[in-house]
């Protein structure tokens, strides 16, 4: 089932992306969302309790900032266990996928 | 869906949260919606990509509930913990209920049989000597003693075990919880 495959890959790495987005710049939630979506395909909703659950596990917190458009955004920065966590997540991901390749590649 | 309908929905799904943490929610998803339609979209299409609001309900209420029986161990919060999991629906009711009732009534009636043994111990305790239930004082209050302190030691281990087995329910729930199943699924059907 590939589609299984699939869902199950995302369920996965959600986290990490997100992680490694702010890691490059500070983002509020709908802009995490819209890019996710767009790269990856994401249901929009599912960040929301995500990002919930990384604040309340303290990998990220959150400042306003004025908007030109209406009420003030709530930006998402990491905090330092955030960016530990993503170190070690990378690490993790980055030999995984790379033992997976190499299986790959013998089996053609 | 329009705006109003989603966000209706959504509040509907989180009642019985506390209010200030319904309107957290509520807020976050209005402001998707704000700034969905602030870059063009419509409010159908926005909605279509934040999936079902009841789902996102239960999730987002499953969350809390496990965070509470966490942060403070006690019955009420077990039992909120317990249901917030069984509400995700990754634990199937009819198969867990079978095994979860002979359980939870087992410990039930030991806890049952601790109070009552505590009283009894109380009892020989205070009037042993006087109910003919020992020869002496002395021999009653030890006595007592003794049973009192067996059924207080009987409640702690099903105090344990207790917490034990909500740890482990909430354990299955976030393994769950953590691939934000609903959500995700609600991105599948749009794709």
């Amino acid at each position: 089932m590939p589609e299984a495959v699939q869902v199950q890959l995302k369920r996965g790495v959600l986290e990490l992306c997100v992680l490694a987005l702010l890691s490059r710049a500070d983002a509020y939630a709908y802009d995490i969302a819209a890019r996710l979506a767009v790269a990856i395909d994401m249901g929009e909703g599912t960040i929301y309790p995500l990002m919930r659950r990384m604040q309340s596990d303290g990998l990220v917190d959150t400042y306003l900032v004025e908007s030109p458009s209406g009420p003030p955004r709530k930006y998402y920065r990491l905090t330092p266990v955030g960016r530990t966590s993503l170190t070690a997540q990378k690490a993790e991901w980055t030999s995984f996928s790379a033992a997976v390749g190499v299986i790959l590649g013998d089996e053609k | 869906m329009s705006r109003e309908l989603f966000l209706g929905r959504l509040r509907t799904g989180l009642a019985g949260l506390p209010p200030e943490t319904i309107s957290d929610f509520v807020s976050d998803y209005t402001a998707h919606f704000d700034e969905g339609v602030a870059a063009g979209r419509s409010e159908t299409d926005v909605a279509a990509g934040l999936g079902d609001p009841a789902r996102l309900a239960r999730e987002l209420k499953a969350e809390a509930g496990l965070k509470r029986w966490e942060a403070e161990r006690n019955p009420s919060a077990a039992a909120g913990a317990i249901f917030a999991v069984l509400g995700l629906g990754v634990l199937d009711v009819v198969i867990l209920l079978p095994i979860l009732l002979p359980i939870l009534g087992t410990l039930l009636g030991f806890a049952i049989a601790s109070v009552v043994g505590f009283g009894a111990g109380a009892f020989v305790f205070v009037l042993g000597a006087f109910a003919g239930i020992a020869r002496d004082v002395a021999a009653a209050m030890l006595a007592g003693l003794g049973v009192m302190a067996g059924s207080v030691s009987l409640g702690a281990l099903i105090a344990l075990v207790t917490i034990g087995l909500v740890n482990a329910l909430v354990w299955y729930g976030r393994l769950h919880l953590k691939l934000l199943k609903p959500a995700l699924e609600g991105g599948e059907v749009r794709s």
